[in-house]
């Protein structure tokens, strides 16, 4: 069993999402996250093992690898695709409540805004260390974040930004829900945002990188 | 020395008179014009006149043409969503909805918005030949996302022959469009990259190294210098674009500015950047956009340093901030203010200032920079100087260089904000101008006149005589009269008979003698209720 979780955490960390896909050269013809996952749960593996053994495993060492500039957004997106690939097996238990999250997290880009490759990229992180991830999608209004607070009071909420402009919009949301949702934990992040922006607008927390965030919200 | 001169030197890696100032100024140049970044970035005309209104207020030794990374997606057929204060999006990726790259044309100079870029172009070059005008061009793998969507990202890894043969594809299109900005009359070619910084360096050089070395040789070829912006956290690829052979590299706030310095300086490139955009140039003052100028050029240096914001600015950034970088760029005596003042920043226990002034002399402070290194603080010091004789006994005289750190403190104690700056009984009386003889005589004089009134006011007084009748008081009155006129002071005499008198100063046996003293403790303001108490603790 050991040895089936160390190949799916291995396949997650080098981005080999099936057996078909070329990436990475090294590894062609090998089963992928895919194959393995599913192979595991023949073997009776629990899916609550995988998930923490082998998915939590695998997305730590890419996350780590991505805030150390080892890897960068191609090689993170692998990765990704590799877990989606794993976790589609895992549905079914996260479904029928065999496997408990960690909590719910709402994670939108602000209004004004289209880039999705930052939300993403958190998002695969942060659901892949055992979340719920809501993702509320790109060009996301403050109503909109309050409605989904309203159905999910105890989660967390992420905010992205890639434009200096858009930044002004993300301190408004945050004044916004905050002034509905004092207690509720705002986390943002984005290219031109910072520690002392973050200070400004009165987020809860601020990373440039995924690993970052994910680091707070499991502490 | 011309702009133009200054920053072709500058890009030489030769000497200029000073470090070369480009604001990047995009769709800010609409909010001169009042209007939003749509219509800013649609019209020639509104492009022509709001770059020359910025070359008006900025004064800047380059600057670029337009900065829209959008326009050749857009000429290529992926559609743009547009903002009121931000450049277009690209929101439809051609490839990425069934279009074939075999498909797709270099665009001609008269697709999409490319024949008015141009046109203004050619209006700007006349009407500026001493500025370096600067053509910006998408780079080959920022336009290649646009084409494609971020499956680019992907495909890198999973059939990276298909993204070799997109850049190849893009190369074409940025060695295109720097011909016709060149041919249009720009001096410089900024090939703009910013998506690089999402990348490796192996992914950099396996997609990236070869096409934009051969765009870099196209504009070396034309007879025009090229520059490399990339913004972002794009530290990691550095060396790879200093490889790619363009004549300037020019990163934002996310890389330090002398880690990127002396990498480019070993490869014979010059470099540029990169001003905070939003916590300064945006959200901050003038004053935190000249510290923040001041920090880039000592980190620059002088050799091949070109200062600019980290990439475009943002539309709303307050015009003051940006004329304050331009004051500093032109003016060294205002560099060596803001370098010494930069040790303000570092918290002081200010002085208690309160009673400062009320000594019996005249005190004037001389706040400067150093008046043997500095001309204007020379000549402030000597104007004081000259008329102390003048007030000999009755007026001290201090110079405060705040090279030293107890100077700095007594600045801010008084706060000052401008050097060099006189302060009278520690008020600010003449900021950064030396004024003449006659004036600051005058401004002294005064001062001693509010004392002396002060001094004068403060020993009114008023006696009282509270008697029966006027049998019983007139001796007390009589001796009291010789008294005053005696010492000569100002004292008003008043006799009162009334039994209520009596009462409200509880006098039980008459004659008695009641003295009040007034005290002027303020004139012309409003003193605070802890003051006013300290005062009733001496009745």
């Amino acid at each position: 069993m050991e040895d089936i979780l160390e190949q799916i955490t291995t396949c997650i960390e080098f981005g080999k999402i099936n057996k078909a896909a070329p990436y990475p050269p090294n590894m062609k013809d090998q089963d992928g996250a895919d194959e393995l996952t599913k192979q595991a749960l023949e073997q009776g593996v629990k899916a609550e093992t995988i998930l923490k053994q082998a998915l939590i495993t695998g997305m730590d060492r890419v996350g780590k690898k991505f805030s150390e500039k080892k890897i960068f957004i191609p090689q993170m997106l692998m990765s990704a695709k590799a877990m989606n690939a794993a976790i589609e097996h895992l549905k079914p238990f996260f479904t029928s409540g065999e496997i408990q999250r960690k909590g719910k997290f709402i994670l939108a880009t602000v209004q004004g805004d289209l880039h999705d490759i930052g939300k993403n990229l958190v998002k695969m992180a942060i659901e892949g260390s055992g979340w719920e991830v809501i993702d509320l999608g790109t060009d996301v209004k403050s109503e909109k974040i309050i409605a989904s607070l309203a159905e999910n009071p105890d989660a967390k909420v992420g905010l992205s930004a890639l434009l200096t402009t858009t930044m002004q919009n993300m301190k408004d949301i945050v004044q916004n829900v905050k002034s509905h949702y004092p207690h509720n934990e705002i986390l943002i992040g984005g290219a031109p945002v910072t520690e002392d922006f973050r200070k400004q607008i009165g987020a809860d927390f601020y990373s440039p990188d995924p690993q970052g965030a994910v680091a707070y919200l499991n502490q | 020395m011309t702009g133009k001169e200054r920053v072709v030197k500058s890009f030489q890696l030769g000497n200029s008179d000073r470090i070369p100032w480009v604001p990047f100024v995009g769709c800010h140049a609409g909010k001169l014009l009042n209007i939003n970044a749509t219509s800013f970035l649609q019209s020639e005309n509104n492009i022509v006149e709001g770059i020359s209104k910025a070359i008006e207020i900025y004064k800047p030794d380059g600057i670029p043409v337009m900065f829209d990374l959008q326009v050749e997606a857009e000429a290529l057929g992926c559609n743009l969503i547009w903002a009121e204060d931000n450049p277009p999006a690209v929101v439809s990726h051609v490839l990425s909805e069934g279009v074939k790259l075999q498909d797709l044309k270099i665009p001609s100079n008269k697709e999409g918005r490319i024949p008015l870029i141009l046109n203004a172009t050619k209006k700007l070059r006349s009407n500026f030949p001493d500025i370096a005008l600067y053509g910006l061009i998408t780079g080959p793998f920022t336009l290649a996302l646009h084409l494609m969507g971020t499956d680019i990202f992907m495909k890198m890894m999973e059939s990276p022959d298909e993204v070799t043969e997109l850049l190849e594809f893009t190369k074409k299109v940025g060695e295109a469009m720097a011909g016709y900005y060149i041919d249009a009359g720009c001096d410089i070619i900024a090939v703009v990259d910013p998506m690089t910084s999402q990348i490796d360096p192996g992914s950099f050089e396996m997609f990236v190294t070869q096409p934009a070395t051969e765009i870099f040789q196209i504009i070396r070829d034309k007879g025009a210098l090229s520059s490399f912006f990339v913004c972002g956290h794009a530290q990691q690829n550095i060396e790879a674009m200093c490889a790619c052979r363009p004549d300037n590299i020019s990163i934002d706030e996310n890389i330090p500015l002398d880690f990127v310095g002396k990498i480019a300086l070993k490869h014979n490139i010059s470099f540029g950047g990169n001003m905070k955009l939003t916590v300064v140039l945006l959200m901050g003052t003038p004053e935190d956009a000249q510290r923040e100028a001041m920090e880039c050029m000592d980190l620059g240096g002088k050799k091949g340093f070109i200062l600019a914001p980290g990439c475009d600015l943002p539309m709303d950034t307050p015009i003051e901030n940006l004329q304050a970088v331009t004051s500093l760029v032109q003016d060294p005596y205002l560099q060596d203010i803001v370098r010494a003042m930069e040790k303000s920043e570092v918290d002081l226990d200010l002085l208690n200032m309160k009673d400062y002034g009320k000594a019996g002399k005249i005190i004037v402070d001389i706040i400067t920079l150093d008046s043997e290194s500095c001309a204007p603080c020379q000549y402030m010091v000597e104007a004081v100087k000259n008329i102390a004789p003048h007030f000999e006994g009755i007026v001290e005289w201090r110079e405060h260089a705040i090279k030293r750190m107890e100077s700095v403190t007594f600045m801010n104690s008084l706060m000052v904000k401008n050097i060099p700056t006189i302060c009278i009984d520690g008020k600010i009386a003449f900021v950064s101008k030396i004024p003449p003889k006659h004036e600051l005589i005058a401004a002294i004089q005064q001062r001693i006149n509010e004392k002396l009134k002060l001094i004068i006011s403060s020993h009114k007084a008023e006696i009282l005589i509270i008697g029966n009748n006027a049998e019983e008081c007139k001796q007390i009155k009589n001796n009291v009269d010789t008294a005053i006129k005696e010492t000569g002071k100002n004292i008003k005499l008043s006799v009162s008979y009334e039994e209520k008198t009596r009462l409200i100063y509880g006098v039980a046996i008459t004659p008695a003698v009641i003295l009040t003293e007034h005290k002027l403790k303020t004139q012309g303001e409003i003193p605070k209720v802890d003051i006013i108490k300290e005062w009733l603790k001496d009745l």
